[in-house]
């Protein structure tokens, strides 16, 4: 019980690094950001939570029962509310690159150009995916 | 107690482990909401049932919709279309 659960957040947080250095759709890619951000919740909820120490707070609480730490809690619900809000912006900026580059993997991204060369222009996107696809195989 | 508290730790890490190794994106969201809900009973068994219950909100809730109505976005737009 000790150890367990340092051993599970660092597992969850390696998993989900490794889900993120070889993910090939960004859609995934922020599933597998969620799955580090799990390993945050789970090791501060581990720390909190002890058993037959004296609480933290309401020290005349007779040890020897389970008591748990108030504060951990409350940076893990700010956490999950963090990590929501993440969540759907980055979502949002998938949607937007899918708009403007016509992809979803990352490895296909080009990097971002004020106005792009000549005749290569991608204002706003009014070029359409297919012939910036052909142009990229082409290139 | 002594038994189900490594248990659950356990299937954690095994749910966390099965959303990153789905590849297929709208089979993922099911992994999510598995993860989601897994992380609930984890942290309502650790005693903490606020954070069980802002993550069951959250994390088996609102953040598969949030995947779902992305992955709408994505295939009901044809790529470099505007909206």
């Amino acid at each position: 019980m000790s150890v367990l659960p340092y051993a599970v957040a660092a597992w969850l947080f390696g998993v989900g690094l490794y889900g993120i250095a070889t993910s090939r759709n960004f859609i995934h890619l922020v599933g597998c950001l969620g799955v580090c951000q799990s390993a945050t919740y789970v090791l501060l909820l581990g720390l909190g939570y002890r058993w037959g120490s004296i609480a933290p707070i309401f020290y005349d609480h007779p040890p020897g029962t389970p008591a748990v730490d108030p504060v951990m809690q409350a940076l893990v619900l700010t956490d999950i509310v963090v990590g929501a809000t993440l969540t759907a912006l980055l979502l949002v900026l998938t949607v937007q690159a899918y708009k403007r580059g016509g992809s979803l993997d990352p490895e296909k991204l080009r990097p971002m150009r004020a106005g792009g060369k000549s005749g290569q222009r991608q204002d706003a996107g009014h070029t359409s995916g297919r012939v910036s696809e052909g142009g990229r195989k082409a290139s | 107690m002594t038994v189900i508290l490594p248990l659950l730790f356990l299937l954690t890490a095994v749910s966390g482990t099965a959303v990153v190794l789905v590849r297929d994106p709208t089979r993922q969201i099911f992994a999510i909401a598995i993860n989601g809900l897994v992380l609930t009973i984890l942290f309502d068994a650790l005693q903490a049932p606020d954070v069980a219950l802002s993550e069951l909100a959250v994390g088996s809730a609102a953040v598969p919709l949030l995947f779902l109505v992305a992955l709408m976005a994505v295939r009901t737009q044809a790529p470099g279309e505007e909206s």
